[in-house]
C-alpha cells in the first residue's frame, strides 16, 4: 500500500510540524506591525475625527532635535529618573503613531525607564481591548489610548489627570479640547493631536467663468464655497445637473461616521441628540430638517448612490479621484490629498470653515482629539504621567505637526503657522490659520455619554431607511427617538 | 463502492442484533469504544456545551459588557426579558425572515446547479483531475475571503461588475448593487452559492459515478429518454447522497456569516440584516451580551433543528435503502 | 465508469465529436466558475495601478511580485505593515494542532461508533454532530467570556483548542462512514488471532481507513485555516491573530489596499491548493466510501 506511507508521512509531517511552530510560536515574540504606507496611511479612520490624522507623506522629524527654535529644550517628562520602571501602554497602531515609538525610545534612554506595549490596534481594536479589560478588571497597562469620542465609555475607569498635572502645564492645551475632556470635574485624558472637519472644495470648479454665471443666473446669488448647509445642497445638485462632477457632495453612510456628521449638521441647524436630561430630542425640527436634507440629496443623485456603504476611505477616495465637488472632511488628509502621486485632486482643491445652518451662528465642526489616559487600576501611575507629559510635550507636538496633525497645544500653533509662511504653498498657511480658529472656536465633540457608539449603532440603519426612503423622516425619527429612549432607560440614565 | 446493500450496517442498534451475536468482539467488552469516543466527547463538552450553557444563561440575565457588576444579574422575574424584547422587535424579525428566505434560497439553488454541475462532469472522460482541482477552487478560498471578493466585484465605483456592465452598455451609470432590493440579497446569495458548489458538486459526482449502470442500461432498453433516465433513476438513487450534501451544507452554513458580515454587515438600513449579523453586531459593538446571547439561541436552536431534521432523514434513509 | 454511462453514444458516428464538445463544455463551465478566483489571484500580481482604475484595465499588460515583496517587507521603504509572518506561524499552528487533535480523536470516536453498539450510541452521535451546528458567532460570544477567565483568549493554544472541537463531529461523521465500509470480519479474525481491540484498530482498520483519514484531514484543515468568526471575537494581536482575521487589516489604511489583500490571500490559498492537490483523488473516494455509508 503505497499510498498509504505516503498519507502516513503527510500525517506525521503534520503533527511534527505543529509541535515545532508551536515551539517557535512560543519563543517569537511579535513584532508590533511596522509603518504601512502602502496606501497613504494606516489608521483605525472609521472612528472618529482625530482617528484619520495626517497621513505620512513627510518623513518623520528625527527625533535629535532636543531645543526648541528658541533655543530651550522643549521635552518635558524628561526630568525624572525611572529607571527599573516598567511603564506598559495599551496603544493605538497605524502610520500616524509611528514616530511615537521613535520619541519612546528618547523617553527609555533619558529616563531608564522600560516602555512595553501591551496591545496595539486600530481604533476599533484598542476600544475593544480597553472596554474588555476595564470591565473585567484585568488591566495590565499603566499607560490607555484614549479619544474624545470614545472618552465617556471609560470615564468610571481612568484617573482624573488634574492629579498629575499642575494648572499651569494644563493651561498650554487648547482651552475646548481640554474643557471637552473633562467629565463631571475629572480630567480624563491629555490630547495629543486633534482633527476638526472642514469644508473641502474644488477651486477648479468654483472659480469656473461658466459655471459662476450659470450658478447666478439659476439661484441669483454668485457661486462661492458653500457657507450655509442649504447652499450646500443647492451647489450640490447645480454641480451634479451641469455633469462636470460625478457627485455634489458627499458623506460617509454608515456607522458612527453617518451619525456623527448627521450629529454635526444637527448642531448647526439649532439641535441636539439629547437635552441636559439625557432626554432624546431628536426628531425636533432641526432633525427632520436634517434627515430631509439628506434624503433630499440621495434622490436627486448629488451623493454617490453607494453612501450607505462608503466610509472614511471611500468618501476621501471620491473626492481624491476628482469625483466630488465638495464635501466636509478632516484636515487629517491633507498631504494625501495634496500629493499629486496620489491624488487627482492635489494642487486644485482649498479648504474653508464649516457652513453655518438654520441656527444661523453654529458651524459644522465635528471634532475630536487622540489622547492619553491612566486607569485607575494602573500600577505605575507616576511613570505613566510621566511618560504622557514627555508624548504631550511641545517638542513632540511640535513634530508632529511637521507630520500634518493639527496641534492641540497654542504654543505649537504660532511656530506652525510661521514654518509654514516659509513654505511655497500657499495653502499650508491658510490651511493652519483655518485649523486654528476652528479648533479655538468650532470644535466640538459628540454628546458625552458612556452608550454613544451603542446609541450611533441603533441609529445610523434607521437614518439609513430614511436617506433610502424605506422610512419617511417621521417615521424613521419617531421610532429612533423611542428605540433610544428605551435604551438610555434600560442603561439607567432615567433613574 | 457498488455493494451498498450488502455491507450495510445501520447505526440504529435493531438492525445490528443478527450480527452481534455471531461476533463476540462487538459485545465483550464495553469499555473499549466508551474509551474511544470519550477524548471527542470531553472536548465538545468543554469547548462547545459549557460555553452555550453560559450562553444561555447570559441569555436570561441583562449582560452589558460595558457595566458587568450591574448587569450579570440573574433574576427569575425578568429573566424571559431579553427574549420578550425579541419578540417585539421589528428588526429581529425582519432578520429572521431575511435569514430564512437567504437559507432557502440559497440551499436549494446551490443543490440544483451543484446537481446540473455534476450530472455534467460525470459524462466527462478526460481530465477528470483537473476538472476536479477547477471545481474545488471556491473551497480553497475562506469565506471570509469570498467576502471581501465579491464585496469588491459589487461595489458600485471600482467593481468588476459595474465596470463590465458599463463596458458591454448594458448600463449607463453604476448600480449600487450592495444597496439596492433586491440586488443586495441577491448579490450575498450569489457570493454564497459560489462558496457552497463545490462540497456539493463533489459528493453528487461520487453518487453519480457509483450508481448501478445495469439499471440505465435497462432503462436505455426500453427507450427511455435521457430526461426519464434522470428523473427516474438517477434521482431517486441520489437521494442518500442527496441527503449527505445537504447535512454537510447544513453544517456550514453559518460560514455565510462572514461573507454577510463584509459584504453588507446586515445593512443597508437593515435591507441584508439576518440573525447572525444582527446578534454578533449587538455584542461586539454594542456590548450587549445578554440580548446578543438571546438572539444567538434563537438562530442556535434554528440551525440544530434544521440539521436534526436532516440527520433524522439521513438515518431513515440508510435503513430503507 | 464513466466510459459505462457513455456507451450507448457508440451507436452514433459522431461519438467521438460529442465527447470532445462535452469535454469543452465542460471546462467552459468550469472556468466560467472559477473566474471570480483567478481574477483574485491575478489581481495578486497586477501592478497597483492597474487596479481599481477607470476606465478598468481587463488584461494585466504586466505581472509582477511587488504585492508579495511588500507583504513581507523586501521592498525598500515600501512596506504593507501587515505582519504576515505571525500571521502564517498564527495559522499554521493553530490549523496543523487542531487538524492533528481532531484527526486522533475523531478517528477513535468514529471507529467506535461504526463497530461498537453501546448505550446512547444514536444520542451520543447526534450530539457530537449537532455541536458543529452551532455557528460560530453564537459559540464565539460565551467562548470569549469564557476563554477570558482561563486566560486562554489571545492565544494560538486556545484557538487550537478550539478548532479542534469544531473540527471533531465532521472527522467523526467521516471516519464513522470510512470504517462501515471495512468488512467487519477483518477484525473478528484478528481478534480470533488473538490480537487486543487496540492491535485491531491499529493494525487493521486504521490502515485501511487512511484515504478516510486523508480526506477528514483536508476538511479539518481547510476549516480551521480559513475560519474566521471565532477568530476574530478571541484573537486580538500578531499574538494569535491568524491570515483570516489578517485580512480586515488591509481595510483600515486610507483606501482599501486590494493588492495587498489579494497578495495576502494567494499566500492563503497555497497550502489549501497543495493539499487538495495532493489528496484530490482520495478526496473524491474517500467521500464516495463516506458518502455510501453516511
Amino acid at each position: 500500500m503505497k499510498t498509504n506511507r505516503v498519507l502516513w508521512t503527510v500525517l506525521t509531517v503534520l503533527i511534527v510540524t505543529s509541535l515545532m511552530i508551536s515551539a517557535c510560536g512560543s519563543s517569537a515574540t511579535p513584532e508590533p506591525a511596522p509603518a504601512a504606507t502602502t496606501a497613504p496611511v494606516a489608521t483605525e479612520a472609521p472612528a472618529a475625527p482625530a482617528a484619520t490624522e495626517a497621513p505620512a507623506a513627510q518623513p518623520a522629524q528625527p527625533a535629535e532635535a532636543m531645543m526648541g527654535p528658541d533655543g530651550r529644550a522643549s521635552y518635558a517628562g524628561l526630568d525624572m529618573d525611572l529607571t527599573g520602571h516598567t511603564i506598559r501602554m495599551a496603544n493605538i497602531g497605524g502610520s500616524p503613531y509611528e514616530t511615537m515609538y521613535d520619541q519612546i525610545k528618547l523617553f527609555e534612554e533619558k529616563t531608564g525607564a522600560k516602555v512595553e506595549t501591551v496591545f496595539l490596534g486600530d481604533g476599533f481594536q484598542i476600544d475593544r481591548y480597553l472596554k474588555e479589560n476595564y470591565a473585567a478588571g484585568t488591566v495590565d497597562f499603566d499607560v490607555a489610548w484614549n479619544h474624545t469620542s470614545f472618552m465617556s465609555q471609560y470615564a468610571p475607569f481612568v484617573e482624573d489627570l488634574n492629579q498629575y498635572f499642575t494648572p499651569e502645564e494644563l493651561a498650554a492645551f487648547s482651552a475646548p479640547i481640554i474643557k471637552a475632556a473633562t467629565i463631571d470635574g475629572a480630567l480624563q485624558l491629555i490630547p495629543r493631536h486633534a482633527d476638526i472637519s472642514a469644508l473641502h472644495y474644488r477651486t477648479d470648479l468654483f472659480g469656473d467663468a461658466d459655471l459662476q454665471a450659470a450658478f447666478e443666473a439659476e439661484y441669483g446669488y454668485p457661486l462661492a464655497p458653500p457657507t450655509t448647509i442649504e447652499q450646500m445642497q443647492q451647489m450640490a445638485e447645480f454641480f451634479v445637473a451641469q455633469g462636470v462632477v460625478d457627485y455634489g457632495t458627499e458623506f460617509a453612510g454608515k456607522e458612527e461616521a453617518l451619525a456623527g456628521r448627521f450629529y454635526e449638521l444637527l448642531v448647526a441647524n439649532g439641535g441636539n441628540y439629547f437635552d441636559e436630561n439625557f432626554e432624546p430630542v431628536f426628531d425636533s425640527d432641526a432633525g427632520k430638517m436634517t434627515a430631509q436634507w439628506m434624503k433630499d440629496l440621495y434622490e436627486a443623485g448629488a451623493i454617490p448612490s453607494d453612501t450607505p456603504n462608503l466610509l472614511w476611505p471611500e468618501v476621501a477616495q471620491n473626492f481624491c479621484d476628482d469625483k466630488v465637488a465638495f464635501y466636509l472632511e478632516w484636515y487629517g488628509w491633507y498631504s494625501y490629498f495634496q500629493d499629486p502621486a496620489s491624488c487627482k485632486v492635489a494642487g486644485h482643491f482649498d479648504l474653508a470653515r464649516g457652513p453655518v445652518g438654520a441656527a444661523g451662528d453654529i458651524h459644522t465642526g465635528w471634532a475630536g482629539a487622540h489622547a492619553f489616559s491612566i486607569p485607575k487600576a494602573a500600577e505605575n501611575k507616576e511613570g505613566a504621567a510621566q511618560l504622557i507629559k514627555f508624548l504631550t510635550s511641545e517638542e513632540i507636538a511640535y513634530e508632529e505637526a511637521a507630520r500634518g496633525s493639527l496641534p492641540v497645544r497654542d504654543d505649537v500653533w504660532a511656530r506652525i503657522i510661521a514654518d509654514a509662511a516659509a513654505s511655497d504653498v500657499p495653502l499650508d498657511k491658510t490651511r493652519l490659520e483655518l485649523a486654528q480658529l476652528q479648533v479655538g472656536t468650532d470644535f466640538f465633540t459628540p454628546p458625552l455619554f458612556a452608550d454613544w457608539i451603542s446609541f450611533t449603532n441603533l441609529w445610523y440603519p434607521t437614518l439609513q431607511s430614511i436617506i433610502l426612503g424605506d422610512m419617511t423622516v417621521e417615521e424613521g425619527l419617531t421610532e429612533a427617538v423611542d428605540q433610544t429612549r428605551q435604551m438610555m432607560d434600560e442603561a439607567g440614565y432615567y433613574q | 463502492m457498488t455493494d451498498i446493500q450488502t455491507t450495510e450496517t445501520p447505526i440504529a442498534p435493531a438492525g445490528q442484533t443478527a450480527k452481534r451475536t455471531r461476533g463476540e468482539f462487538y459485545r465483550r467488552q464495553s469499555r473499549f469504544p466508551l474509551m474511544l469516543i470519550a477524548p471527542a466527547v470531553i472536548i465538545i463538552l468543554v469547548v462547545v456545551a459549557y460555553p452555550m450553557i453560559y450562553s444561555l444563561y447570559l441569555s436570561f440575565t441583562p449582560y452589558n459588557l460595558l457595566r458587568p457588576e450591574k448587569t450579570l444579574v440573574f433574576s427569575v422575574d425578568t429573566m424571559f426579558r431579553n427574549y420578550g424584547k425579541l419578540l417585539g422587535d421589528r428588526i429581529f424579525w425582519r432578520s429572521v425572515g431575511n435569514t430564512v428566505i437567504f437559507l432557502a434560497v440559497t440551499v436549494n439553488l446551490s443543490y440544483f446547479i451543484a446537481l446540473g454541475l455534476s450530472q455534467l462532469m460525470a459524462l466527462v472522460s478526460r481530465g477528470q483531475g483537473i476538472m476536479r482541482t477547477l471545481l474545488m477552487i471556491p473551497m480553497m478560498f475562506a469565506p471570509v475571503l469570498v467576502g471581501f471578493q465579491f464585496a469588491w466585484f459589487f461595489n458600485a465605483t471600482v467593481g468588476l461588475v459595474n465596470n463590465a456592465l458599463i463596458a458591454l452598455h448594458v448600463i449607463q451609470s453604476p448600480k449600487p448593487w450592495l444597496i439596492d432590493v433586491p440586488s443586495g440579497m441577491i448579490s450575498i446569495m450569489i457570493a454564497t452559492i459560489w462558496m457552497n458548489i463545490p462540497m456539493l458538486t463533489i459528493i453528487l459526482l461520487a453518487g453519480t459515478l457509483s450508481l448501478p449502470r445495469e439499471v440505465f442500461e435497462a432503462a436505455e432498453m426500453d427507450g427511455a429518454h435521457a430526461w426519464q433516465k434522470f428523473r427516474h433513476i438517477t434521482m431517486p438513487l441520489l437521494r442518500p447522497f442527496t441527503l449527505i450534501a445537504l447535512t454537510v451544507l447544513s453544517l456550514d452554513i453559518a460560514r455565510a456569516y462572514d461573507i454577510v458580515r463584509i459584504m453588507t454587515g446586515g445593512g443597508p438600513a437593515h435591507r441584508t440584516e439576518m440573525i447572525w449579523t444582527y446578534a454578533g453586531r449587538l455584542a461586539t459593538r454594542d456590548s450587549q451580551y445578554g440580548l446578543a446571547s438571546a438572539m444567538s439561541m434563537v438562530g442556535v436552536v434554528l440551525g440544530v433543528v434544521f440539521t436534526l431534521y436532516l440527520f433524522r432523514q439521513l438515518i431513515k434513509s440508510r435503513v430503507v435503502y | 465508469m464513466t466510459e459505462a454511462m457513455l456507451k450507448p453514444r457508440r451507436r452514433w458516428n459522431r461519438r467521438k465529436t460529442q465527447k470532445w464538445l462535452i469535454d469543452i463544455a465542460v471546462v467552459i463551465v468550469l472556468l466560467i466558475f472559477a473566474l471570480p478566483a483567478i481574477w483574485i489571484v491575478f489581481t495578486a500580481f497586477r501592478p497597483g495601478n492597474e487596479i481599481n482604475v477607470t476606465p478598468p484595465v481587463w488584461i494585466p499588460k504586466k505581472l509582477t511580485l511587488d504585492a508579495f515583496g511588500a507583504l513581507f517587507g523586501l521592498n525598500p521603504g515600501y512596506s504593507s505593515g501587515v505582519p504576515v509572518m505571525e500571521y502564517l506561524r498564527n495559522s499554521s499552528f493553530t490549523a496543523l494542532l487542531s487538524t492533528s487533535v481532531a484527526l486522533a480523536v475523531g478517528t477513535m470516536a468514529g471507529y467506535a461508533f461504526s463497530r461498537f453498539d453501546f448505550r446512547l450510541h444514536l444520542t451520543v452521535f447526534l450530539g457530537i454532530m449537532l455541536s458543529r451546528a452551532v455557528p460560530g458567532v453564537a459559540l464565539g460570544l460565551p467562548l470569549f467570556l469564557v476563554m477570558r477567565r482561563y486566560g486562554l483568549v489571545d492565544t494560538t493554544v486556545g484557538l487550537a483548542l478550539v478548532y479542534t472541537a469544531v473540527n471533531i463531529p465532521f472527522t467523526v461523521w467521516l471516519m464513522d462512514g470510512f470504517f462501515r465500509q471495512i468488512p467487519k470480519e477483518l477484525d473478528e479474525s484478528a481478534y480470533i488471532d488473538g490480537c487486543g481491540y487496540w492491535t485491531a484498530f491499529w493494525r487493521i482498520d486504521l490502515p485501511l481507513a487512511l484515504p478516510g483519514v486523508a480526506a477528514a484531514g483536508i476538511f479539518a484543515f481547510l476549516a480551521a485555516w480559513n475560519e474566521y468568526q471565532i477568530a476574530s471575537l478571541i484573537t486580538k494581536t500578531p499574538k494569535s491573530k491568524t491570515f483570516p482575521v489578517g485580512l480586515y487589516d488591509f481595510t483600515s489604511q486610507f483606501t482599501v489596499d486590494w493588492r495587498g489583500m489579494t497578495a495576502m490571500s494567494v499566500l492563503m490559498i497555497v497550502p489549501a491548493i497543495i493539499f487538495v492537490i495532493l489528496i484530490q483523488r482520495r478526496l473524491t473516494e474517500g467521500l464516495t466510501f463516506g458518502a455510501l455509508k453516511g
